[in-house]
């Protein structure tokens, strides 16, 4: 979102050689690996890369319209909500304004990428703190788009329930953890204040319904081009695992009680998938790792991973980004382990 | 690059997309990927992508358009490197040969004859014909049913890949179908034992329909089907080649 400065100019021309040399690689690679398949080097290498492409396809396709729903609904959100008539309306007391932030985004449906920037303007605008960092946490999730597709990877059932209990839970304490510190300039980095030529997007009141329509659309596009990335990234790693190691051998990392919460917690991070189409990154991995090391991913992923501590840094000072991630990583290695040890 | 030629992409990109999966679902290969019942969703999906393409296109009138746009664009990182991974999809649909999953990959995810992974809270019609049930009612039935009698001895009739365990013996090999919830990435193989002396003459992930009566045999203590086959004839495979649950 409007954070993540711009690239210079030249580093973008080097971006485009690179990734074009990236693409040409890989088709290269393929079409080799295509073309020399009957020469039964790996009899089988031909039909592992079909099954990776079922796989990865499988996945692409149908977490699709969900990345698509959360990018829009962002656009949406990003245009027409008035920050103003927000701020002023939360709460002010610690616990109810910690409910209401955690209770914000079944109203506004957007993804962890479109949470920090709104969270960002919010608190600009003196939304209390609590109320801002629990919107953060359980935003991802507690969204009706997450908990659509989360529902038709998994179904009705406990892992949905689960999932979203905790997150609420973990979102409300560490809301209110942070309310202890009164002085919100000990928390917010100080140039949220300044305001750079570009960032804050002004819309004048003279746009039209359809100008506004047109803008959130842009921006959902720009946000699905960005977001699509880490969807691609992540759904051909579950591919490559599914397609060319074997499950008894992923078994014994997957279902070691504690390995295997530390395996999907790191995997949560590193792979940064968008929280509207985490799940059936998760589905891949129930089969041969734990209940309770799947459902330590899909509630720490939305909360932090990769290109959340990056926008997070943006917004708060180190030491509040450090609490950012250290007390949901706890929470959520405490709930891996608890249903690993305490749950069949 | 501008503005305009980066809009332009995305818009191409999008469009590709479109008619990728688009493709997909007209001539019926999105089976091969997703569970048919979330079909509407990915028509959905197709929607939003269109008017999606069709509002980022740049319109004639230069002016005006970097005018109105300037601040969609900005502090997104607009370099193409964002935009060129999502052809990756693209080019793996295109390059790499489309199949349905099959014995390799029952081989690297496992087979299950004895329960399905698959949360089959329903209740399934055990009364229906013993001809019209397929694999994944025949092994809900011996997984759940107290009493096995009623069916032992049925004839079954059901339509599956070959796969050839390492663990069987030369005259039996395993009748399978891939069991999709949501879409490929939770399929999960099952199967039934079928005795049938020329086993080892079927080739490995051809689709065979197999006939003859149901027995009971174990597996770890667990009660598993098994079909004594009076026939196994080659098949063609079917539209859709996973079952649902």
């Amino acid at each position: 979102m409007d954070i993540i400065p711009s690239m210079e100019f030249p580093t973008r021309r080097s971006g485009l050689s690179r990734s074009l040399i990236w693409i040409i690689l890989f088709g290269a690679i393929t079409v080799i690996l295509y073309a020399s398949l009957p020469a039964s080097v790996w009899p089988r290498l031909g039909q592992r890369l079909s099954v990776f492409a079922t796989v990865f396809l499988g996945i692409f396709i149908e977490a699709l319209p969900f990345l698509l729903m959360g990018t829009l609904s962002s656009g949406l959100v990003e245009v027409f909500l008035s920050d103003e008539w927000l701020a002023r309306s939360a709460p002010r007391r610690a616990l109810p304004a910690a409910l209401a932030g955690a209770s914000l985004g079944l109203i506004f449906p957007i993804c962890e990428c479109g949470t920090v920037p709104l969270a960002r303007r919010l608190f600009r605008k003196g939304l209390p703190l609590p109320a801002g960092i629990a919107f953060l946490l359980a935003a991802p999730v507690l969204n009706p788009i997450v908990i659509l597709s989360t529902a038709t990877a998994f179904g009705w059932g406990r892992m949905l329930l689960w999932r979203l209990g905790l997150s609420l839970l973990m979102a409300i304490s560490v809301g209110l953890a942070f309310s202890i510190e009164r002085d919100s300039a000990n928390i917010l980095r100080v140039p949220i204040f300044k305001v750079g030529p570009g960032v804050v997007h002004t819309h004048s009141a003279n746009e039209t319904f359809m100008q506004k329509i047109r803008q959130a659309l842009l921006i959902s596009a720009d946000e699905f081009f960005e977001m699509g990335r880490y969807l691609v990234f992540g759904a051909s790693l579950a591919a490559i695992l599914q397609a060319f190691i074997s499950q008894t051998s992923l078994l014994t990392v997957g279902s070691g009680p504690i390995l295997s919460v530390l395996v999907m917690l790191a995997l949560a991070v590193l792979l940064s998938i968008c929280s509207t189409v985490d799940a059936f990154i998760a589905l891949g991995f129930l089969g041969t790792f734990s209940f309770g090391s799947v459902l330590s991913f899909l509630i720490f992923g939305p909360m932090v991973d990769i290109k959340s501590i990056l926008m997070f840094l943006q917004v708060f000072r180190r030491k509040t980004v450090f609490y950012l991630v250290l007390l949901p990583l706890l929470m959520s290695l405490l709930a891996g382990l608890a249903f690993n040890y305490f749950s069949a | 690059m501008s503005l305009r030629v980066y809009r332009f992409l995305q818009a191409l990109i999008l469009l590709a997309l479109v008619v990728f999966i688009g493709f997909k679902l007209i001539s019926g290969t999105l089976s091969l990927y997703i569970n048919m019942q979330y079909m509407p969703l990915t028509v959905f999906g197709i929607a939003l992508l269109v008017i999606m393409m069709l509002v980022i296109l740049p319109r004639p009138g230069p002016k005006l358009e970097e005018g109105q746009d300037h601040d969609a664009g900005h502090g997104h990182d607009i370099s193409p490197a964002a935009l060129v991974i999502l052809i990756v999809p693209l080019l793996v649909g295109v390059l790499i040969p489309v199949h349905p999953l099959d014995a390799t990959a029952a081989a690297t995810r496992g087979m299950n004859v004895s329960a399905p992974l698959v949360g089959t809270s329903q209740t399934r019609e055990f009364q229906s014909a013993a001809d019209t049930r397929n694999i994944l009612d025949w092994i809900v039935i011996f997984n759940s049913s107290a009493d096995l009698s009623p069916y032992v001895g049925q004839s079954a009739r059901v339509t599956g890949f070959v796969y050839h365990d390492p663990r069987l013996p030369a005259d039996q090999f395993i009748v399978s179908r891939f069991v999709i919830t949501c879409c490929t990435a939770d399929a999960s193989a099952i199967g039934m034992i079928v005795d049938w002396n020329q086993s080892a003459d079927l080739k490995e992930s051809s689709w065979v329909e197999v006939k003859g009566p149901v027995q009971a045999s174990k597996l770890g203590g667990q009660p598993i089907p098994l079909i004594e086959a009076s026939y196994v004839q080659a098949t063609a495979q079917p539209d859709q080649p996973y079952l649902y649950p």
